[in-house]
């Protein structure tokens, strides 16, 4: 279908969200499958297909994704539901919604910068049945770590208290 | 009025600590969490409640392990089974929530049992990990048994807690996001205001409804 002139063109917003945990890779093509996944089963095929949804940008630990003006409230519903991508547990946590990219933009500068700074290593330390524990992000309190077991490895999430404690 | 999760499962039952969750409550939204099998305490501002829940047990190991918490400040939960049993726990001292009404029998909830939870200050809990986590046909069946519970709960007026059942963090959702999710089942902005209000009000002692003045 050929492009429409801008006024008939239909109105669309711009959704924010953060992705969690943080440092995810996130393949923009599978988290659309993701999402659509979530919108089909949520409001079905017809609310799906005028909603519209899509995955403009996924970048710095933040996506943006399109929809129909007056389908937020919906999307954002299914966004909530969205537990995993591929194999990947995270969630999307809705930060703002636009009807620009670049004031969304604009959103992710103004959050990199008030973040806590740059992740710096981490507290030694042990967890209480005294497992290896390796550090793999750490920003502010918050302490990404990675359980060594006998079999294999798990992903836990802590506080520089937990470590300090133990 | 305290704004708070109804169940959380910290480590070792999930992947995240209670002082991470109580961390990730607050950006959230939450002013308190019940973490089953934790310690209470305050952790940043972030009341945490100890929680029990006591499931697949006949209604006398109910009242025993009831009294052995009862006045602790434990929030006690029973999982629901038949409508016998409901009505039974329903009618203990010390019993506050009763959960996975979803999984129940189909007439596991009825208007009897909603008048005596009314009466005994016994909270329905609304799971919402079923509607977050469940596709087709049981988060279907879950959306409807939830609007049964509401009409009841407009009828007879007992607590209704709302939970997110939280084994990691990720599981957690923000206090909109949860408005968002309950308008799946009927609950209006108010309601889920309520219902997040509740578990504050359940583990409060109740008003005596006399009181003497000297």
């Amino acid at each position: 279908m050929s492009p429409r002139p801008p006024t008939l063109r239909e109105n669309r917003r711009y959704i924010l969200a953060r992705v969690e945990p943080a440092g995810t890779v996130i393949d923009q093509k599978e988290l659309y499958y993701a999402i659509a996944d979530a919108v089909t089963s949520l409001w079905g095929d017809a609310a799906g297909g005028i909603i519209m949804q899509a995955v403009v940008t996924a970048e710095e630990g933040h996506v943006i994704i399109r929809c129909l003006r007056g389908t937020e409230r919906e999307l954002a519903i299914a966004l909530s539901t969205v537990t995993a991508c591929r194999d990947t547990r995270l969630a999307l946590r809705i930060v703002a919604a636009s009807g620009t990219m670049e004031s969304l933009r604009e959103r992710i500068r103004v959050q990199k910068e008030q973040a806590p700074g740059e992740p710096v290593p981490g507290p030694d330390g042990s967890l209480t049945d005294k497992k290896e524990i390796l550090i793999t992000r750490c920003n502010g309190q918050k302490v990404d770590v990675i359980e060594k077991g006998f079999k294999n490895a798990h992903r836990l999430f802590v506080t520089r208290s937990d470590l300090e404690n133990s | 009025m305290k704004i708070t999760d109804a169940a959380v499962y910290p480590y070792p039952c999930g992947d995240t600590t209670v002082r991470r969750f109580a961390l990730e409550a607050k950006a959230l939204g939450f002013d308190s969490i019940v973490a089953m099998d934790t310690p209470a305490g305050s952790f940043d501002g972030v009341e945490v409640f100890s929680g029990i829940t006591i499931q697949d047990a006949l209604v006398k190991d109910v009242i025993s392990r009831v009294k052995r918490v009862r006045d602790t400040g434990t929030v006690v939960s029973v999982c629901a089974r038949d409508n016998g049993f409901n009505r039974a726990v329903i009618g203990q001292k010390g019993v506050h929530i009763i959960r996975g009404i979803h999984a129940a029998d189909k007439n596991a909830f009825d208007h009897v049992t909603a008048k005596m939870a009314a009466d005994n200050g016994v909270a329905m809990d609304i799971d919402l990990s079923v509607l977050i986590n469940s596709r087709g046909a049981s988060r279907q069946r879950a959306i409807h048994r939830y609007h049964d519970v509401l009409v009841f709960e407009r009828r007879y007026g007992f607590p209704v807690t709302l939970s997110s059942h939280a084994r990691s963090y990720l599981d957690l959702r923000a206090v909109r996001e949860i408005t968002g999710l309950c308008s799946l089942i009927g609950m209006d902005d108010a309601g889920v205001e309520k219902a997040l209000g509740a578990v504050g009000r359940i583990t409060t002692p109740p008003q005596p409804a006399v009181r003497v003045v000297s």
